[in-house]
């Protein structure tokens, strides 16, 4: 049974929406559809909550900082329409605030590609489900169709894309503050993820809201601090250096499709609640914790050690040194610079059956996908090892980055130049590309100023430089110019 | 991947006396396969919720043990005969001692079972000390829901402190009790419990359900 009722939105506009029989329903609100499923509007469980505070908190999420909305339409200060753009694909972000029948809000639908269709299961009817992302990272996987489940690549895409979308947030001083598998979604099959449930968060200022988070992805001094009184100065809430343990988490699940606390440690004998509430909260461990290896599976296949040190790094500062020491989280952008930098030493796996299809090929003496074990197709692992000119110090040179070249590799401005940064302002043209023939190889300029060949003569757009086993020369002779080594090895 | 993960087992009471011949009967039938269907469809109560199906008329019977959702097969529900709510305590009792994980030493146990009660009459057996027992060790987080003029919420409130009222037995008041249900579980398999031992959260009963206080 359903019937078409009406919301008023702040600015006195009413939208039509579709009331049915136990709408779906979250712990904070439930939601009904438009007619054409082109939006969602959503009331509060419990309406007693919608109080002024919480009004001029969504008020200035929809508005003031909305990034996706341009700046020119009210939205979030710098965001042009390109950039709104962006966002938009990234956000699901609240467009309205309705007042009557009562305070609720308004949401774009989540695009096609986050709800399953009839070709995902052969043993569950998902048409028209939501792709949380723990059909991916849990047992569950076990029922979708291969065609589903991405590939390692995929999944190493939407950690970058969540870390992006949450570095955009905390650079605006948000915190989502309810982060986790239920609030992204994910498509692996393209890569892509939307962080919903907008309407908790954190805005400067303003009287935060009330959450009670969600299992697995609650910081430990959240948990470890809740029964204390609200006025407690040392009972912790949601905070973006919260956020940064759920990002952590949700990283390593789309990374490794396992929880990085859950282990068989035993923490209480007294309840699985109890055992529960310490072993993600107070007594946290991480299951691949170097020193305490008491909550470690006896079978880890993979580890953060397969991921290569950048990320290794990043998840032991998350999850050893930082679970309990918050601010050695890593932060977004961290996360952010750690997975572009790894993205570029990704390798394609020799083995058409693997199932992840991609590995971090970090180890070039022993060139082997972890997953599978299958030694790389190409006679030799080819290095570009990028180098930034020490700032102050002429001639002096300090590698930054490293990528993994194979024929056809791109090459972008962030290569070229160590002040570009590959984000969502980054020009994506490519300026060159690795080319191998005939067993020699070559970087084709496409649309590059300023390379220079080894010798240091101009290399224009359309010309070569050809490359073996140490050569050096500079990718762009600009200020913060890159400089390439290349190893072959 | 699955190795650690917890079990929330979840007990269907279900009245299945000679007054829920006919509609009724037939509505809680459709609910049931209604709830499985709506957990299925949902990756934490898919990866968690564990259901088992127990039945009294004249005598209680447990018609599915604990099953995982997957592996969960309708039960063939008819009605007929007395009320023997006391023996469908009773064997919740048991078949929690037997089924369900307690937390050791060596052991990970499960989450503190959930059960929903359904009931349209008066019992026509001994329930007073099976009750009792239910009410005082707490073995899992009980809902009871009386449906209809003839049930006895009083009765109930012996049980648990979580007492539904439903009006009628009618097919739409038993399918939303149903989608309730399936909420509740939905939700409890994703929210921690604030503090051990505190009363879960549940979503707001459907409209026309009275808790009863």
């Amino acid at each position: 049974m359903s019937r078409i009722a009406e919301a008023t939105l702040a600015d006195g506009r009413k939208i039509p929406y579709v009331i049915t029989d136990n709408p779906p329903r979250g712990g904070m609100k439930y939601t009904y559809f438009a007619p054409d499923r082109s939006y969602v509007v959503q009331f509060y469980n419990d309406p007693g909550k919608a109080d002024s505070n919480m009004t001029e908190r969504l008020k200035a999420i929809i508005g003031r900082y909305n990034p996706t909305l341009p700046e020119s339409e009210g939205g979030a200060l710098g965001t042009d329409k390109k950039l709104a753009e962006y966002f938009s694909e990234r956000f699901c972000w609240p467009t309205d605030l309705v007042v009557a029948p009562e305070i609720g809000l308004v949401s774009p639908a989540y695009p096609k590609s986050f709800f399953f269709d009839e070709h995902a299961s052969k043993f569950l009817d998902l048409k028209g489900k939501d792709k949380k992302s723990n059909w991916f990272t849990s047992g569950n996987r076990r029922f979708l169709n291969r065609s589903e489940l991405g590939d390692f690549r995929s999944m190493m895409q939407m950690s970058l894309l969540l870390a992006r979308s949450i570095r955009r947030l905390h650079q605006a001083g948000l915190a989502h503050s309810d982060l986790s598998n239920n609030n992204v979604l994910i498509d692996p099959k393209s890569g892509n993820c939307v962080v919903i449930d907008i309407d908790s968060l954190v805005v400067p200022g303003l009287f935060p809201p009330e959450v009670a988070g969600t299992r697995g992805y609650i910081a430990p001094e959240v948990l470890a601090t809740m029964e204390l009184d609200k006025n407690d100065p040392r009972r912790m809430i949601p905070s973006s250096v919260t956020d940064l343990h759920a990002l952590a988490v949700l990283i390593y699940e789309y990374l490794f499709l396992r929880h990085p606390l859950m282990g068989p440690k035993i923490f209480s004998a007294e309840s699985a609640e109890k055992d529960d509430l310490l072993g993600l909260g107070e007594m946290a461990l991480f299951i691949e914790d170097p020193n305490d290896t008491s909550n470690r599976p006896a079978s880890l296949k993979n580890t953060i050690k397969d991921v290569g040190p950048i990320l290794e790094e990043l998840f032991l500062r998350a999850f050893s040194y930082g679970l309990h020491d918050p601010p050695l989280r890593p932060s977004a952008m961290e996360w952010e610079r750690g997975l572009v930098r790894t993205w570029d030493m990704l390798h394609r796996c020799a083995n058409a059956e693997c199932e992840h299809k991609w590995f971090v090929l970090y180890d070039v003496s022993n060139p082997v996908c972890p997953f599978c074990g299958t030694k790389i197709a190409e006679k030799n692992v080819v290095r570009f090892e990028l180098y930034s000119e020490v700032r102050g110090h002429r001639g002096e040179w300090k590698k930054y980055s490293e990528m993994d070249i194979v024929n056809n590799t791109p090459l972008f401005k962030w290569h070229m130049q160590s002040n570009v940064f590959a984000d969502e302002k980054a020009d994506d043209t490519m300026q060159a590309y690795a080319c191998c023939h005939n067993g020699e190889w070559f970087l084709i300029n496409k649309h590059a100023s300023g390379m220079l060949s080894p010798q240091g003569n101009p290399v224009p757009a359309g010309q070569a430089i050809r490359i073996s086993d140490g050569t050096v020369f500079r990718a762009s002779s600009s200020e913060r110019g890159t400089l390439i080594k290349v190893r072959i090895i | 991947m699955s190795e650690f993960t917890r079990r929330l087992p979840v007990y269907l009471l279900l009245d299945v006396s000679g007054s829920m011949a006919g509609d009724p009967i037939e509505a809680v039938k459709h609910g049931v396969r209604a709830l499985i269907s709506e957990l299925r469809g949902d990756p934490q109560a898919l990866e968690t919720a564990y259901l088992s199906v127990i039945t009294f008329n004249s005598a209680a019977r447990q018609v599915v043990p604990l099953t995982e959702l997957m592996m969960f097969r309708e039960p063939q529900l008819s009605a007929g005969g007395a009320t023997a709510f006391g023996a469908a305590l009773r064997l919740l009792s048991e078949c929690i001692r037997s089924e369900v994980r307690r937390s050791t030493e060596t052991q990970k146990g499960d989450w503190k079972p959930l059960v929903f009660i359904l009931t349209d009459g008066a019992p026509t057996d001994e329930w007073r000390e099976a009750a009792a027992e239910l009410k005082s060790t707490h073995p899992a987080n009980i809902i009871a829901c009386a449906a209809g003029a003839n049930a006895d919420t009083k009765i109930l409130k012996e049980i648990t402190d979580c007492v539904l009222f439903m009006n009628n037995l009618s097919a739409g008041d038993l399918s939303q009790f149903f989608a309730w249900v399936s909420s509740s579980v939905k939700m409890s398999s994703k929210s921690l419990d604030a503090k051990p031992g505190a009363n879960i959260e549940l979503p707001p009963p459907p409209q026309g359900f009275v808790i009863v206080p």
